[in-house]
């Protein structure tokens, strides 16, 4: 084992807690707790699970990430077209 | 394409009709969108694929995300935006199959059935108590995992935690879920937690103890 997955396992089991959120919990809260950020409403202190279960699952980070993000743009009224996704594909 | 409100949305979608046919398909638009944004966030899963496939493989998840939309349409709660909820299934959708491009071409079986579970890592810092302090630290994980962790607990953490293979792709290959691996996983850093603290050693001590060596 190299030193860097030493360490990722160490933070893993560092920020490991009794009660967690399973996959399918994070996914269902998960729109709620986007449109919260997005909106500057503090969505730790709404939902304080989310957070930590995203430390723990890549998986479900990355979609956070890119929701978050595409909202976020629509939010801003800077959403990109289907014409121009499909153009930088 | 219409604005709605959440309102609105399931009142459309519900009732059948010309406003039904105009809802699904603005929201067949909105979720292909969905789709190719995070087609394209995810391209670097997907590099061996050219634009036209990739296009393609859009359209297939923005349909597969509006079947599941219009399925658990009675599951939404109103907690958010109604097309932050519906989106929510076009990421998910896309990220699964760009996942999937990827992994597919790839043996799982070398990864799950490897040797590199156990940590081999030796201290390496210049300074000799810290490097004992590794050392121990380090017998202590390799301890921890031979006689704490069960061989798919162990499998699992060398997939997914050393490897980095994404949890629903170990999930497919053995033909579980997501969720189960999750606990698996769960279970197995909650053993290895209480083993060190067992043995006195604090994780985030250990961390500290590494990091500043490197």
């Amino acid at each position: 084992m190299k030193r860097n997955q030493l360490e990722r396992l160490l933070r893993l089991v560092a920020q490991t807690e009794d009660e967690e959120l399973s996959c399918s919990a994070c996914f269902e809260l998960l729109p709620q707790y986007v449109d919260l950020e997005v909106a500057g409403d503090a969505p730790d202190a709404r939902l304080p699970l989310f957070r930590q279960h995203l430390e723990q699952c890549p998986v479900c980070r990355d979609e956070y990430a890119i929701l978050c993000e595409f909202v976020r743009l629509e939010a801003e009224g800077r959403s990109p077209s289907i014409d121009d996704l499909r153009r930088t594909l | 394409m219409k604005r709605r409100s959440n309102a609105e949305w399931i009142t459309a979608l519900q009732e059948g009709g010309g406003d039904q046919a105009a809802a699904l398909a603005d929201l067949r638009t909105y979720l292909l969108r969905a789709a190719l944004f995070t087609l394209q966030r995810a391209r670097h899963q997907t590099s061996h694929l050219g634009p036209g496939v990739l296009g393609q493989l859009a359209e297939d998840c923005a349909q597969e995300a509006m079947t599941a939309v219009v399925q658990r349409l009675a599951e939404f709660r109103g907690e958010s935006h109604f097309t932050t909820w519906a989106y929510t299934f076009a990421v998910n959708t896309a990220l699964v199959a760009a996942r999937r491009e990827r992994w597919a071409r790839i043996p799982l079986d070398h990864v799950l059935d490897g040797s590199e579970s156990r940590p081999s890592t030796a201290g390496d810092d210049a300074d000799p108590q810290r490097r004992a302090l590794q050392a121990e630290a380090v017998a202590a994980i390799r301890e921890g995992i031979e006689r704490h962790l069960t061989e798919k607990q162990q499998q699992a953490l060398r997939a997914v935690v050393f490897e980095q293979v994404p949890l629903d792709e170990v999930a497919r290959h053995w033909g579980s879920n997501r969720n189960a691996l999750y606990k698996l996983l769960h279970d197995a850093r909650r053993k290895l937690k209480s083993h060190l603290l067992a043995r006195g050693l604090d994780v985030k001590e250990i961390l500290d103890l590494f990091a500043v060596a490197g």
